[in-house]
């Protein structure tokens, strides 16, 4: 069966720590997906999606507090908008758009962790694993190069120069 | 406006009063009752193993009738309403069952089934399962109930009777709280009667355990009524065949085994409804009941 | 500069090695570039476990060290201390979240745990290659502290602070201090009187010189962060000059106008201008319009006429005011669940079913009967009580699911006192479980059993209605598996706590976490039980969950005690991990300045380029990813270590 790799962006005050509890509730999910600690969801980059599309990644789940509860008042409203825009651009890109999901999920809501996971999992299954090589098509994407270490910034400045 | 209907065996055998009275009152109202073509019996009891599709299919089968017809289907016997709108739960909110289901009726090879050809889409539970009651609040409107009423009933005391099929469970009916309902006293308040509400409103009436267990069955219908007559109820009124059977005819066995027992009438909803409405009364047919709400109704100069 | 990166994996007895394969984590480990160290232990936070990572940054000259144990929220802390008392950077410390995020949550599949393990643990060795070696950021503090709420949590609580040298302010929202402990009559299990040991307390609050007490007071708004908090406070408006009243209670006196008073939870009146009860702290009463003739009609006017000092000022407006704190005490109680909501028990239609604060007030010797218990209905001394206790609680299906923990407690007490006061009365208690964990508990219950003849009945009751004056009761004693019928004079609904109904509001002012219920939540259920996640913001009381007194008492220390170690240390601390803003490569946009909610970035309009002020910025991260050039960062992790984390995460 397709093993589906997935990188979750998870806000460390609220679906961090929902991720925590379904933890110590001992509930079970797939393990699919491996999550990465953030601030905020609005620390979320369009372009670290991008980036995890290009290396690979067939889904990217961001979780972040439910409107209104944003520890930094406002975050997560970015990160609606930004993941609401960049859909588009990942159709276009020819990655279906159902690979990228965000979702509000609280300290206190561990079920959801599991259910979200699980259903994201199952969706990423059915979309199949990501074919498409992005290598190139993301070259000007800011991406750094090929090798490991070299400074991301370093090419995105690159880029900019470019332009 | 027409609303498809759904009448169950019961209303087409024993309590022909009811459909009638129900058919009339929803005329009366601007209603027609379109009773669905085809029907079959929709399995009386919704059952309770929760691996078998085989068992919901009766009801799956005529809310796909009925999704042929419109978006809503009307019901008014308790059983009937409370096995098609479960069984409708059950297709709306488990997609293994909802595909089992619909590969079923397409297997169905039941002559009526290929005459109507019913299966042209999947049943995925599009149809809303409405009780008489809930259509009359939701979709006519109790105040335009109100303003059609020709007979006052200003004095007439009766209590309501809501019995458990129509209200429990709880999560899955979604009609109004199992425990302290209030749709009928709104009804009756509508309807401008003195509402009578009585602690067994909500209490079985012994249902089926009147061909098993009768004696058993006889005292849950006698707490039921001693609890109304008790409060001072004119008459009580019900929706369901089963309660009005057990209220109704077995208070001849009442009568016997209680010394003084105070008889009273139980009618359906509707033949209230239809009084208020200014029907004449041999459509609302009062033959069939072994106590007769007459006398009562006509010492109200009702009838 | 040359990696040299420790990773130390471990066991967490069987809860991680149950279900990870550890020893060949910590083998593949050892191979993956910049490693410089790998092993694995049975319990990395016990003290040989940490000695382990002291001794290995020593022995092999590591530069950053991958503790893959629990949650970072549990030992991130333990393990900084640890590595910086081996002379390495805290902020070069970084753990790897392999129980609660992997081995518990994924216990069927040991293959794919172990090797989701390894990705978890590349990614923060990603990170902590790229760690900058940080210094926490020193802020000025406000050695003040704020208490919402002035129940027996709230009191203690800017007690114990105050007592401790700090300035405390009390914020009450209703017109007394108190909460519902002042409503209580006995308390168990000593039966000692809830007022004799309250009011002495209340009194103290309003005069202790380090307390201000704001009552008739709500929060209106807060800003800022640990140290430094801003808080908008309304004062409402009690149509009463506060500065000018007396407390002569001349005003109370002559209102003609009633309503149900909610002290007595609705079993008395009280006038529309009114103090709660007689021994309200203030002592001075508010006028709620709502009930006053003045404000209905404009006539009437009597507190005014009758006022010697002319305190009564029918124009007055609700006030702000602003007060700056460094710590926040939240202890806003609870209420009890609906009565509407139970329509098997009347839902609050009969009469002589009351709720156990309503019987709390029958039984008070200052209460609306003066202390003996008499029927609403008809004010008869009730002869058979039936009291009843998982009432909306203990019910996944209907109502709440938890245990409301007080009720079998005070059900009992209730049982004892009605019994204390009526000898031939009969008590019954219907029960699921009786629950007594606590000091002296048990005996007391006991007590109640077989001294004061209580009768318990295991069993729930189905129904109650009303018959004849008398409040039947159906329901089961499931020991002996009969049917249970009482004519009862009076029912008592033990009903569960929920959160007060301020709770949830507030909880999104302060952007504190709570938990389905809405309760509190603490920062770690049994190592941080009175600290929010969210730092500066503690937790007292039944806000938390439900509690007797002496627990919330304890808690309110707890948290007392909190405040005074963060006031210990002139300054705040905090974390290093903010934005910085490359100078040399900012083009001036702004779109970060438009972003930030804090403003906590400058414009530099002689550079043309914006400045972060680390004291002020949160660390959110926000305006890092809007920044179109990447100049803008976050240290420690920044997009340079997030895009490499993730290459790591999705590295076969």
């Amino acid at each position: 069966m397709f093993e589906p790799r997935i990188v979750c962006f998870f806000c460390k005050w609220c679906t961090y720590a929902g991720a925590d509890l379904a933890g110590t509730s001992r509930k079970q999910y797939p393990p699919n997906g491996v999550v990465l600690r953030v601030n905020c969801s609005g620390r979320v980059d369009p372009q670290h999606i991008l980036w995890a599309f290009r290396e690979g990644a067939d889904g990217v789940l961001i979780g972040g507090c439910h409107p209104g509860d944003c520890h930094y008042q406002d975050g997560n409203y970015n990160t609606m908008r930004r993941v609401a825009l960049l859909k588009p651009v990942l159709e276009s890109l020819g990655i279906e758009s159902d690979r990228l999901r965000l979702d509000w999920i609280s300290a206190a809501e561990g079920d959801k962790v599991v259910n979200v996971m699980s259903e994201f999992v199952e969706t990423v299954r059915d979309l199949g694993p990501m074919e498409l090589d992005l290598t190139d098509r993301l070259s000007g994407a800011e991406a750094p190069d090929e090798a490991k270490g070299v400074k991301v910034s370093t090419a995105k400045k690159k880029a900019k120069a470019k332009r | 406006m027409k609303i498809p209907y759904y009448p169950g065996c019961t209303l087409h055998e024993r309590a022909l009063d009811f459909d009638m009275a129900s058919r009339e009152c929803a005329n009366a109202l601007g209603v027609e009752l379109e009773e669905l073509p085809v029907w079959t019996c929709c399995g009386a009891v919704f059952p309770l193993t929760t691996d078998s599709v085989m068992d919901i299919l009766a009801g799956v089968r005529n809310l796909a009738y009925a999704s042929r017809m419109g978006d809503k289907v009307v019901t008014l016997c308790s059983f009937c309403y409370n096995v098609l709108k479960r069984s409708n739960k059950v297709i709306r909110e488990d997609e293994e069952k909802r595909e089992k289901a619909n590969l079923f009726l397409k297997a169905d090879t039941d002559e009526r089934a290929e005459m109507e050809s019913y299966l042209e889409q999947d049943y995925v539970g599009q149809v809303e399962v409405l009780h008489y009651i809930e259509m009359l609040r939701d979709v006519v409107g109790f105040d335009k109930v109100a303003k059609s009423l020709k007979t006052s009933l200003k004095g007439l005391r009766v209590a309501p009777y809501y019995g458990c099929m129509l209200l429990r469970p709880k999560k899955e009916m979604e009609f109004d709280d199992p425990e302290r309902p209030t749709i009928f006293e709104d009804f009756l308040e509508t309807l401008g009667c003195d509402v009578v509400d009585f602690p067994m409103k909500a209490e079985c009436c012994g249902g089926f355990q009147i061909v098993r267990d009768e004696e058993t069955a006889i005292a849950c219908s006698q707490t039921v009524l001693s609890s109304a007559i008790k409060r001072d109820a004119d008459l009580i009124i019900t929706t369901c065949p089963l309660c009005l059977y057990n209220l109704d005819r077995k208070q001849k066995e009442m009568a016997k085994r209680v010394k003084g027992f105070t008889k009273i009438p139980v009618i359906y909803f509707t033949q209230l409804l239809g009084i208020a409405l200014g029907i004449d009364e041999e459509h609302l047919d009062f033959s069939d009941n072994y106590v007769d709400p007459r006398p009562v109704l006509a010492g109200k100069k009702l009838v | 500069m040359e990696h040299r990166i420790g990773v130390f994996v471990c066991h967490c007895g069987t809860n991680i090695a149950g279900v990870v394969d550890v020893k060949r984590v910590a083998e593949e480990l050892a191979k993956y570039p910049g490693v410089a160290y790998s092993t694995d232990y049975l319990y990395m936070c016990s003290d040989p476990g940490q000695n382990l990572v002291k001794d290995a940054i020593k022995e092999h000259g590591l530069t950053g060290v991958v503790v893959s144990a629990c949650s970072p929220t549990l030992h991130e802390a333990t393990f900084r201390r640890a590595g910086a008392a081996a002379d390495l950077n805290q902020y070069r410390v970084e753990m790897a979240n392999i129980r609660e995020h992997c081995s518990w949550v994924h216990r069927g599949d040991k293959e794919m745990a172990t090797e989701k393990a390894i990705k978890i643990i590349k990614t923060m060795i990603e990170k902590v290659k790229q760690n900058e070696a940080l210094e926490p950021i020193s802020v000025p503090m406000t050695h003040r502290a704020m208490v919402v709420g002035a129940g027996i949590a709230g009191i203690q609580a800017a007690l114990d602070i105050a007592n401790a040298g700090h300035d405390v302010v009390l914020v009450e929202k209703e017109p007394s201090v108190g909460g519902h402990m002042a409503q209580l009559s006995e308390t168990f299990p000593t039966l000692d009187c809830s007022q004799c040991i309250l009011t002495p307390k209340m009194v103290e609050v309003s005069q202790h010189p380090r307390i201000k007490l704001l009552t008739y007071c709500e929060i209106d708004d807060v800003s800022g962060y640990v140290g430094n908090f801003k808080v908008r406070i309304k004062k409402k408006a009690a149509y009463v000059n506060r500065d000018v009243c007396n407390g002569c209670g001349l005003c109370i006196e002559k209102c003609p106008a009633k309503t149900a008073s909610e002290f007595d939870e609705g079993l008395s009146e009280r006038k529309a201008i009114y103090t709660p009860f007689a021994q309200a702290v203030p002592n001075q009463p508010v006028l709620d319009r709502d009930h006053c003739i003045y404000f209905e009609s404009g006539k009437c006017g009597v507190c005014q006429k009758v006022c010697p000092v002319d305190a009564i000022d029918y124009e007055q407006k609700d006030e702000f005011l602003d007060e700056e704190v460094g710590a926040i005490i939240v202890a806003t109680g609870f209420d009890l669940y609906p009565i509407v909501n139970i329509g098997e028990y009347g839902g609050g239609d009969i009469k002589d079913v009351v709720t156990s604060l309503q019987f709390e007030r029958l039984l008070s010797a200052s209460g609306p009967t003066g202390g003996v218990v008499r029927r609403p209905s008809d004010g008869e001394i009730p002869k058979e009580v039936v009291f009843l206790t998982c009432v909306g609680s203990r019910d996944p299906e209907g109502h709440m699911p938890y245990c409301s923990k007080v009720c079998c407690m005070y059900l009992t007490k209730h049982a004892m006192l009605y019994k204390h006061n009526e000898h031939d009365g009969q008590a019954y208690v219907f029960y699921m479980d009786v629950r007594t964990p606590g000091k002296d508990y048990e005996e007391f219950y006991q007590r109640a059993a077989e001294e004061d003849d209580v009768l318990y009945i295991r069993g729930k009751v189905s129904k109650l209605f009303e018959e004849d004056g008398k409040v039947m009761v159906w329901g089961v004693d499931t020991l002996t598996g009969q049917k249970v019928e009482i004519a009862a004079d009076m029912v008592v609904l033990g009903l569960a706590m929920v959160p007060s109904a301020t709770a949830t509001e507030l909880a999104k002012m302060l952007k504190i976490q709570m938990n389905q219920w809405g309760f509190y939540s603490e920062a770690h259920p049994k190592l941080r039980p009175v600290e929010s996640l969210a730092p500066g913001f503690y937790l007292a009381g039944a806000a938390q969950g439900p509690k007797d007194i002496p627990e919330v008492v304890a808690q309110a220390s707890a948290a007392a005690s909190k405040v005074c170690a963060l006031f210990a240390e002139k300054e705040y601390h905090r974390e290093p991990i903010v934005a910085w803003i490359d100078e040399d490569e900012c083009a001036g946009c702004r779109i970060c300045i438009s972003v930030c909610p804090y403003d906590a970035i400058e414009f530099d309009d002689e550079k043309e380029v914006a400045r972060v002020q680390e004291a002020i910025c949160e660390g959110c991260g926000a305006r890092i990813a809007a920044c179109p050039s990447a100049t803008a960062q976050q240290r420690n992790l920044t997009d340079d270590q997030l895009y490499m984390m993730v290459s790591a995460a999705l590295e076969d």
